[in-house]
């Protein structure tokens, strides 16, 4: 991005709707023309927000992290701190003519030492209550050591040391983001990224392809993109090499022998995203026999299991997707879609706009490869939580569940499933669980409403609200933490604010009896509910209109009666567990 | 030399907002209030980028107003 084109998205009005983020940019350089491509770059992704931003002083970026430290009760939702190797020792960059000495190399090692301890308790403080996205020195080191240019000294790698260190230490922090050095390296060439002149009659170390490079990275670090949930794929010429139906389960082939490796790699990464709680099936033309068989290979790196549903048949792929979007209940924005067939991805297209199509190029190792990494950026999420493991798993148990309530008299079948509802106090700033399911859960949602990192941080310190997660298991097994409700006790009336719940736990009465347990516990006669009607909250539109007053319609500030509970709620089976805050 | 002026006015609305395409024609370091050195950084920036040019800084040193950059800039955009 051109600095030109930065500032006319910049000047742009703000899109309706678009949510200030207030951001202080921790640097040591003359920070105008960064902070206009990060805000431009910021504009320019999922959330379209304006920045507010403040900066420090010039040349004193560890001045500037410790006075943003040093600031108690304004909070800013992101603290970026671009780090170049001459805030971490002057005699390291191009304005300060300190000497290049062979004898001044422990010294600058220890000043660089002290400097990034002083950021590191700094950086701890910000992250207590803002994300706090860093990049450690991206610019060249300049030719200070007498050795060859080639040749990597101890001096060298004694600072890298350092960086390293400190950088492995603040990775563990808790809103603590790193760019990570090879996702600046793939997009800003580093022979371009220095400009001498700039720095030297402006104090503004970069070219701007390599600052905007820079600046989109801060702003994916700080607004990262909603990760995807699922992923669909083809069989043939897709997981493996080869046609099954044709070769047989024996041919077709994902190694090296087989000159098929990238389907083992793909393969590989099916795996790892499993692992990370990414859902995944199976769309294929195929003939069922012939896929069994090839699923029972020992060889295979990802197994049938991880696989749910798998769709096998000969009909088409579009209503192949139907049924796994319905199986997975999910909306199909999340949802990626991958085939070695152009013709399959325009028919699922064509039905299904939203999914993303992504063709698994044949014959073609490199542009694989490059598919196998954009997966990783379609699914990255920021962390891993005991949910992820379970839910491909209980998304089974629940079809089966469902299979036998339809079977099934429902009320004799609730009764002797042993269903256990623990309700905990969430106010733990560790757990995100109930943060990401405010912010990702869409149909049995409130009112849609999202959080910002730092209006979180803020209700879990609110001591006058309550905020409580529901997890659920029965004798089919646990479906972890599958709902968050917040809100504040005023007399007599709850007030609800946020209320989502995972469809992962629709159909076992969580919500009825969830919302009876509310009232007992607090000991409110009604409930007032900042609801709000969405696009995709139609799960829980049905849900309340159960509770309605005859004529009633379902409207923003909806007030529901105890006696309306107890005289509307269903008959509801569950044992309540309360866990006190930990 | 009106696709120079169009793109220069461009840049100049880029760094100072409030300048309506005349003023920004007429404008110079005196009439422009706000035309410090800070935003001539940032001038010299868009213009480079947009032009795909390198002024030298003894160059620029003499570049007071729209005019002389315009100039400046047809004069080394020239064959």
């Amino acid at each position: 991005m051109k600095l030109l084109e930065a500032i006319r998205i910049v000047q742009a009005p703000a899109p309706e709707g678009a949510e200030p983020m207030s951001l202080a940019l921790a640097c040591g350089f003359t920070p105008d023309h960064f902070l206009t491509l990060l805000a431009a770059h910021v504009r320019a992704g999922k959330s379209k927000r304006i920045l507010k931003t403040s900066v420090g002083r010039f040349g004193d970026l560890v001045g500037n992290v410790e006075r943003l430290a040093a600031l108690s009760g304004t909070a800013n939702e992101a603290i970026v701190v671009p780090i170049e190797w001459t805030d971490l020792d002057e005699r390291l960059g191009l304005r300060r003519l300190g000497g290049w000495l062979p004898e001044a190399f422990g010294d600058m090692i220890r000043t660089v030492n002290s400097r990034l301890l002083r950021i590191e308790a700094a950086v701890c403080r910000l992250a207590s209550s803002s994300i706090v996205a860093l990049s450690f020195p991206t610019l060249p080191l300049p030719p200070i050591s007498y050795l060859p240019p080639n040749q990597a000294g101890c001096f060298e790698t004694r600072l890298r040391e350092e960086i390293a260190a400190a950088a492995a230490r603040l990775a563990k922090i808790a809103r603590v983001r790193i760019a990570d050095p090879q996702a600046v390296d793939r997009c800003s060439v580093f022979s371009q990224r220095l400009d001498v002149r700039s720095e030297l009659t402006y104090g503004y170390p970069y070219q701007t392809p390599h600052a905007s490079a820079l600046a989109a990275i801060f702003a994916a670090l700080i607004d990262p993109p909603l990760p995807k949930k699922g992923l669909i794929t083809d069989l043939d010429d897709t997981l493996w090499k080869g046609i099954v139906g044709e070769v047989g389960a024996d041919q077709v082939a994902w190694d090296l022998d087989g000159h098929a490796q990238i389907h083992g790699l793909y393969q590989q990464m099916l795996r790892s995203l499993s692992a990370a709680g990414v859902l995944l099936a199976v769309a294929s033309k195929n003939d069922a026999a012939r896929v069994k068989e090839a699923f029972r290979r020992a060889d295979l790196h990802v197994s049938a299991e991880h696989f749910y549903p798998m769709e096998v048949s000969w009909g088409p792929k579009s209503a192949a997707v139907s049924r796994i979007l319905t199986a997975w209940n999910v909306g199909a924005d999340s949802i990626v879609f991958v085939d070695d067939s152009p013709l399959e991805l325009a028919e699922v297209k064509a039905a299904h706009p939203e999914v993303e199509g992504l063709l698994f190029p044949k014959g073609d190792e490199v542009a694989g490869y490059a598919l196998i990494e954009q997966l990783r950026e379609c699914f990255g999420k920021l962390g891993l939580g005991a949910e992820d493991a379970m839910r491909l798993e209980s998304l089974r148990r629940g079809a089966e569940v469902r299979v036998k309530l339809d079977a099934a008299d429902p009320e004799a079948f609730l009764s002797t499933i042993d269903a256990v509802i623990a309700i905990s106090d969430e106010r733990d700033s560790l757990n995100r669980r109930p943060f990401e399911l405010i912010n990702k859960t869409n149909q049995f949602n409130l009112n849609g409403h999202r959080v910002t990192e730092t209006a979180w941080l803020a209700r879990l310190a609110d001591p006058n609200g309550f905020i409580l997660g529901v997890t659920y298991r029965d004798k089919f097994g646990p479906l972890g933490t599958i709902g968050v409700v917040s809100g504040r006790c005023n007399g007599f009336a709850l007030l609800l604010d946020h209320w989502v719940m995972s469809c992962r736990a629709f159909s076992r009465r969580i919500e009825h009896r969830t919302l009876s347990f509310l009232l007992e516990r607090f000991d409110a006669d009604e409930v007032l509910l900042d609801f709000e009607p969405t696009a995709k909250n139609g799960p829980l539109q049905e849900f309340l209109a159960a509770y309605l007053e005859e004529g009633e319609q379902l409207a923003p500030g909806l007030r529901i009666t105890r006696s309306r509970i107890e005289a509307c709620g269903p008959r509801t089976y569950h044992r309540i567990e309360e866990k006190p805050r930990e | 030399m009106n696709d120079v002026r169009d793109r220069l006015v461009g840049c100049f609305q880029g760094a100072f907002p409030a300048l309506s395409r005349d003023a920004a024609i007429g404008a110079t370091v005196e009439n422009v209030k706000t035309w410090d050195s800070l935003k001539n950084f940032l001038l010299l920036t868009v213009i480079e980028e947009e032009f795909q040019l390198q002024i030298p800084q003894d160059d620029l040193d003499q570049l007071r107003t729209f005019a002389e950059i315009e100039s400046y800039i047809a004069s080394k955009t020239k064959g």
